[in-house]
């Protein structure tokens, strides 16, 4: 039985291929829609990413997100050090600021300045130098985007300079960031470097990265920071969250994406529904002639399913191959870093292609089923 | 039939270069430690602040008592230095041309109360004797006229007139005597004495100018009010220095031999700060490095914070509770570094 329905299944080569394009199209719109779209919400907490020391970001109590910060006075610090359970805490600057080459070109850069002591928040995916000389004055780490733009088509070379408000800084390191939500060139400087570089506003101490003591969670040190100080504490994953939240809330982007894939999982829903079902339809006879030899409807049921599911494996197989390819491809653009599919989005995606095969399937079995098999021997 | 079976086989491939692919792209997750570990806390219940390593005598920011030009300067910066060495001098040049100016008042008064110690003049005694001796060889002869006059026995030979003159003429004789031996009395009895203590008075005024003038010439002198270090020496000859409060100051001297840490509490804090609870501070850079501390003091006086960037616009933040400690003796550390300090909360406080 199952041979005849392979057999069935690919005698016609063109509706063979026709239903296993039609699946592997709307498995790769899917997939590759939904996974821009996560990329570009995760670059939102980009910055948060990169820091990997430090597992709680403090700030105003009135923060919403990364972007946005009410900076604090810079005695918080010291109070938050003094809270019981929290092992260390460091300042952090987060700002932007420009960047001019020496030939004039400029861009605005974000720019984060780090404890000047222990760095804490250092990008450690380094792609040429050492980031710790940071630590020696008028210094900075920038991106690869930032050193492709000031030099575009030149080897990494260290010890370059670039100014920032009137500061000539030396090069000392080139980074791998996270893209940034805007895609702007990340630089790292000191702390107190950085506030120099930003000019005189009263306070400029944009976060507190902090970690707990050895043996008390994240959420009871958040606990006491609360209390103590009324800082709003996060751990790094929940203001990445906060963050990505922020902008699903507040920006288009969410339905524009939302509604590519609305469309995507409503074409292929659409298009592998008509072609399995027409696929059927054309079948019937066959049917017919199989429930006049006797066979069970539930044998003749299985039959369908079988090839729906042969249909959509393969056809998820070819489109889920083409996004993985797609962010392969791209995977050494500068630009595009960060975009990638995530297990999620898979697993996710598989469900709703197999969602759509049993849905094109269950419609073209309620033909089979009402089927008089006399109809075979009339026509 | 490539197709036929082609498919699946391709399908099957593409779906395991998607698997493996997707599951490399998964960024590590890394928790990595920072460069250098910042400072931990060394106290269950602690409050947090910032320090300044400063000398024990604090950082004495040295003043000049005037305005003026600097000429020399004695010291270099890193210098240890006693108390009263010469630190830098100011020009001094008008008050030095003064000083001669009151020197020579000085000796002119001197030579004019020399002058009248020296009285009556020798040499102006025999004139005076001589006057008296005129004057007596006048009388004798006015006597003796009157005499040879009175002793004639008929009145009417002589004029009662003529007898009358020679009497007056006697009397005139006698007073101008007299006169010439009172002016050689004067004469040998020297100068009257008030007149005496005024030009003495005159003198020791001169002297008292003098006296001023050389103390404003000291005062040029810039000398250390106390034994340390020279802790920052921004003063160089040509340099005008100005007097009071300065930004930048002259010179910092201090006593470096016992350093202290000056901690900032946060006036938030301040309630679980107790003086005399055991304290730490560390390194910045090298949070490993800690020392213990003993508490010397609380500055009693809540102060606005300043960002200890030595700057006069500094911003004021918030106010602290400046806490004094001194730090172990030998410590690798210097006037003006930033530390953190971890200090013990109050007991049962939390």
């Amino acid at each position: 039985m199952r041979y005849i329905a392979w057999q069935m299944l690919t005698g016609d080569r063109a509706k063979y291929l026709g239903l296993i394009f039609a699946i592997a199209f709307s498995t790769f719109l899917m997939s590759h829609q939904v996974s821009i779209f996560c990329g570009l919400m995760n670059r939102t907490s980009s910055q948060i990413d990169d820091v990997e020391d430090a597992n709680l970001w403090i700030m105003d109590a009135k923060t919403q997100y990364l972007d946005e910060v009410k900076a604090l006075p810079d005695q918080d610090l010291y109070r938050i050090r003094g809270v019981e359970g929290v092992q260390w805490a460091v300042p952090l600057f987060k700002g932007s600021s420009r960047v001019r080459g020496q030939d004039g070109k400029f861009r605005g850069v974000i720019l984060m300045g780090l404890d000047d002591a222990s760095l804490v928040g250092l990008p450690r995916s380094v792609r040429l130098g050492d980031p710790r000389r940071l630590q020696d004055p008028e210094t900075m780490a920038i991106d690869e985007t930032g050193y492709r733009f000031f030099f575009p088509g030149e080897p990494y070379t260290l010890g370059r300079t670039l100014d920032l408000n009137d500061h000539t800084l030396r090069i000392v390191a080139i980074i791998n960031s996270s893209a940034p939500f805007v895609n702007l060139p990340v630089v790292y400087t000191r702390y107190t470097q950085a506030r120099e570089l930003v000019g005189r506003e009263r306070n400029q101490l944009s976060f507190i990265l902090a970690r707990p003591a050895p043996g008390v969670t994240d959420a009871e040190a958040i606990r006491r920071i609360t209390e103590r100080t009324g800082l709003k504490a996060l751990t790094a994953n929940a203001f990445g969250w906060e963050t990505i939240w922020y902008y699903i809330q507040n920006t288009g982007i969410p339905i524009n994406f939302g509604i590519t894939v609305v469309i995507a999982l409503v074409v292929g829903t659409v298009v592998a529904g008509q072609t399995f079902y027409l696929f059927t339809v054309e079948n019937l006879k066959q049917f017919g002639a199989l429930k006049a030899i006797g066979v069970s409807d539930g044998r003749i049921v299985g039959m369908i399913l079988m090839q729906a599911v042969i249909v959509g494996a393969i056809g998820y197989g070819l489109g889920i191959a083409m996004t993985a390819g797609f962010f392969l491809a791209t995977g050494d653009n500068l630009d595009l870093r960060g975009f990638r599919m995530l297990p999620e989005i898979m697993l996710g995606t598989a469900a709703a292609v197999f969602l759509i095969v049993f849905m094109a399937s269950a419609v073209s079995v309620r033909r089979v089923i009402v089927l008089e098999p006399a109809v075979v021997f009339r026509g | 039939m490539l197709i036929r079976y082609g498919m699946p086989v391709l399908a099957f491939l593409a779906l395991a270069f998607a698997i493996v692919s997707t599951y490399r792209a998964i960024p590590a997750v890394v928790h990595a430690d920072p460069p250098s570990s910042p400072p931990a806390p060394a106290y269950a219940h602690q409050v947090g602040a910032v320090g300044m390593v400063e000398a024990a005598s604090e950082n004495i920011a040295v003043s000049v008592p005037v305005s003026g030009l600097v000429t020399r300067v004695a010291v270099a910066v890193g210098d240890p230095v006693r108390v009263g060495q010469l630190l830098f001098s100011l020009d001094d040049r008008d008050l030095r041309a003064e000083l001669a100016l009151r020197e020579s008042a000085v000796a002119l008064a001197r030579s004019r109360l020399a002058k009248l110690e020296a009285s009556p003049r020798p040499e102006e005694i025999p004139p005076a004797q001589s006057r008296i001796e005129e004057a007596r060889a006048q009388w004798e002869d006015a006597a003796v006229q009157l005499r040879l006059m009175e002793s004639v026995k008929d009145r009417r030979a002589i004029k009662e007139e003529d007898l009358l003159r020679r009497r007056r003429a006697v009397e005139s004789a006698s007073a101008r005597l007299r006169q010439a031996e009172a002016n050689l009395k004067l004469l040998l009895a020297g100068t009257w004495k008030p007149d005496l203590e005024v030009a003495r008075a005159e003198v020791s005024q001169a002297q008292a100018q003098v006296a001023r003038t050389q103390a404003d010439i000291e005062r040029m002198q810039v000398r250390a009010p106390l034994s340390g270090k020279i802790l920052q020496c921004k003063v160089r000859p040509g340099e005008y220095a100005a007097s009071g409060a300065l930004a930048q100051p002259l010179i910092l001297l201090g006593r470096v031999d016992q350093l202290h840490l000056r901690a900032d509490i946060d006036e938030k804090e301040a309630w679980r700060f107790a003086p005399g609870t055991p304290a730490q501070a560390s390194v910045r850079g090298n949070a490993e490095l800690r020392y213990d501390l003993t508490f010397v003091r609380v500055e009693p006086y809540v102060v606005p914070k300043k960002n200890l960037t030595g700057d006069a616009t500094e911003r004021v933040d918030t106010r602290v509770l400046q806490a004094v400690y001194a730090l172990p003796p030998g410590a690798p550390l210097y006037p003006g570094q930033q530390m953190d300090v971890s200090i013990r909360a109050q007991e049962g406080v939390h």
